[in-house]
């Protein structure tokens, strides 16, 4: 029976039921509004334990809200979440020395050399001497920074600054890491060798909940959630988001005048969709219609050349713009 | 306690790796002190005076000679009429013009007032009024002088009977420039780099995004802000000991009162200082805006609201008001009462009170403001 007045079991505004002990994450009708904008719209979700978890969705769509929230650092205005185990509003201290943090930042001090960064890092974390060394060798060892501990952080590349930070961030070994934007404008390179660390960390059973915007990294996660406009559009394997689009027709255009044909076929009867993707048009026709056959033809009419079509299999990226222009908005 | 240690190390590291901060802090106040003690003297001496002797009397020759040998004047030229006084002023020749009209000595030996004419250049009013002091004075020392010759000449004992008003200047005889800057300049110096650096620490590391990440480490506010304040602290303490070990020995001003009261003074003053540091801090969105505000409500009120340069009394009641809420009108009253005057905590309770206050206040204040923005 919980008491109000033990300190022991706080009040929190998750339910027990729905908190099960290999969960890491479970979020309960969490909201968040400054003012009259509801940053964070009631979201529910649940991240299992040694999941890599990723958190997708545009700029200013709630994500960093939502993990500054879980985080700790600042609390819902409704709902709430446990974060491996304890709740965000009333143990946050406990939520903050149980994760790790890592953002695109690298939050490192540059002039600071790599030693004194992990140092500095042990100290809040309140590692033992022993405890440090070990974490110490094992991190140089993994962000492949021997003979450098006496450089200035600075003078490191991307490459080096981004395992240094993922380092710090983890140098009390959490067994949740949230991860926010950590590859961006990193070298694709550096990108996958991050992600190699990643894979390893998640291998121990770490619990990694990681936000992006390359969509090629999406597909390295065991779950996705989508957050749009505040609100959880939709959740689930790689696989299942896809699925959304299983019974529709991606053809994808190549076209001289890309921007020019996307104008001409906004709105036109048949075209579910039609977007760019890099270079080229993506032409979502729905179901097989006819649309699909004289697409080249009506293009060819209007003016515009048409160097090839082909019909190809549905990426995330075009199911999350699926699924915005279900919101009836554009990303 | 061992998070507070980790802020501390790193926040020691980051001075002394940024070599504009450690200048910032070590050579900028010394440069200061010196300029201010040599520089803004207020003493005058050898003020460059013209005289314009219409009168060409022995009392107007040795009324001349009084001013000549008082060393608050320097004569630099004899002039032949009024119509060169305004070249004089316009030219920057002069700073005064004695102008003894005909019938100055008549006027003397008949026993009369002698009038003088002293015609200052008010461009720079602290030296126009300071030569219009010496000025009456020396008047009215030579008028003395005629007064008792003349008496005496006529046996008449004037030291008997007639008033004398005796003058004297405690705490500083000399009205020594540097012995009142000093102590007032500690003040200054010191509120420029505990305010300033303390509201650039936190800023800088919001624009540099390690703020973030301490934020979702488990240390709690109050261990963060103790643990970036504790290396200023540190340097806030060597500049109290340097200025003053500069001031006592190179510039000789005089400590008559308690160490033990002037440290523990500091102590709360640093405190104060911190506080309002710490406050911009949480307040300002980047360095630009906290360095801003720390000149605003460090170095301007430690400057003109403090009593370091004006007199509080001189200046309108709106402003004296506005110089009780910052801390640097009560410790200026306290280093230049333990310096100068050697008082103790007897005289000086309402200014230590003022101050413990304040620190406390901006203190509370400033974990009040960390925690809303956290």
């Amino acid at each position: 029976m919980r008491m109000p007045w033990n300190p022991q079991q706080p009040e929190s505004c998750v339910p027990d039921s729905l908190v099960h002990s290999d969960d890491a994450i479970v979020v309960s009708g969490m909201r968040k509004s400054f003012g009259d904008f509801a940053a964070v719209d009631g979201i529910d979700f649940t991240v299992k334990k040694g999941e890599i978890f990723g958190f997708l969705g545009p700029n200013g769509s709630g994500k960093t809200t939502t993990i500054r929230m879980l985080c700790g650092v600042i609390e819902p205005t409704g709902g709430g979440a446990r974060v491996m185990g304890y709740d965000i509003c009333s143990q946050a201290e406990l939520v903050r020395a149980n994760i790790g943090y890592m953002s695109q930042k690298f939050s490192l001090f540059q002039d600071l050399t790599v030693d004194e960064n992990l140092k500095f890092y042990a100290g809040i974390y309140g590692l033992s001497a022993a405890k440090f060394a070990e974490r110490r060798g094992y991190i140089l060892e993994m962000a492949d920074l021997r003979g450098r501990e006496k450089e200035l952080t600075g003078n490191l590349s991307v490459g080096w600054k981004q395992r240094l930070a993922l380092g710090c961030a983890t140098i009390h070994e959490p067994r949740l890491i949230f991860l926010d934007e950590p590859t961006s404008g990193v070298d694709p390179t550096a990108r996958r060798h991050f992600w190699e660390l990643l894979n390893e960390l998640a291998a121990g059973g770490v619990t990694l909940f990681v936000t992006t915007h390359y969509m090629d990294e999406a597909t390295h996660c065991n779950r996705l959630a989508f957050i749009y406009r505040g609100r959880i559009i939709a959740a689930g394997t790689p696989h299942e988001i896809k699925d959304e689009l299983a019974r529709d027709t991606i053809l994808q255009v190549e076209v001289a005048d890309g921007e020019g044909a996307l104008a001409a076929l906004e709105g036109e009867p048949g075209i579910k969709e039609a977007y760019m993707q890099g270079a080229m048009l993506h032409v979502n026709v729905g179901e097989r219609s006819a649309a699909e056959a004289d697409l080249p033809s009506r293009l060819g009419s209007a003016g515009f050349r048409v160097l090839g079509t082909d019909r190809v299999e549905p990426t995330l990226e075009d199911a999350f713009v699926h699924l915005v222009g279900k919101q009836g908005g554009r990303a | 306690m061992r998070r507070i240690l980790a802020i501390a190390r790193k926040e020691f590291l980051h001075i002394i790796r940024d070599k504009r901060t450690l200048i910032a802090v070590l050579a900028m106040p010394l440069l200061q002190l010196f300029l201010f003690a040599y520089a803004v003297s207020f003493d005058v001496k050898d003020i460059p005076t013209a005289v314009l002797d219409q009168d060409h009397s022995v009392a107007s020759r040795q009324y001349v000679n009084t001013l000549q040998q008082s060393n608050y004047f320097k004569i630099t030229q004899n002039l032949g009429a009024m119509s060169q006084v305004d070249g004089v002023f316009s030219r920057s020749e002069d700073v005064a013009v004695v102008v003894l009209p005909p019938g100055f000595g008549d006027a003397i030996t008949a026993g009369r007032p002698g009038p003088v004419q002293v015609l200052i250049d008010g461009a720079e009013p602290n030296s126009a009024q300071l030569g219009q002091a010496y000025a009456t004075g020396l008047s009215r020392v030579y008028g003395f002088k005629v007064a008792t010759d003349q008496a005496d000449a006529k046996g008449v004992n004037l030291a008997g009977g007639g008033l004398s008003a005796l003058t004297r200047v405690w705490y500083n005889p000399e009205g020594s420039s540097s012995a009142f800057l000093v102590p007032g300049l500690i003040v200054l110096l010191l509120t420029i780099t505990t305010v300033q650096q303390t509201a650039n620490t936190l800023v800088r590391e919001k624009e540099q995004g390690t703020y973030e990440q301490l934020v979702v480490s488990p240390i709690k506010r109050i261990e963060l802000m103790v643990g970036k304040v504790l290396p200023w602290a540190g340097i806030a303490a060597l500049q109290v000991v340097v200025i003053s070990g500069i001031g006592l020995v190179v510039f000789q001003v005089p400590f008559r009162g308690s160490v033990v009261l002037f440290a523990l003074s500091s102590v709360l003053f640093v405190l104060c200082a911190l506080g309002l540091g710490l406050v911009v801090s949480a307040r300002a969105s980047s360095i630009e805006t906290a360095n801003q505000l720390a000149m605003m409500i460090s170095f301007l009120p430690a400057f003109m609201l403090s009593g370091f340069v004006f007199p509080l009394t001189s200046i309108p009641p709106v402003l004296q008001f506005v110089s009780y809420l910052f801390p640097a009108r009560y410790f200026v009253v306290i280093t230049r009462t333990i310096f100068l005057k050697g008082g103790g905590f007897d005289v000086l309770w309402p200014q230590i009170a003022a101050l413990a206050v304040y620190a406390v206040v901006m203190l509370v204040l400033s974990s009040l403001l960390y925690r809303e923005r956290a």
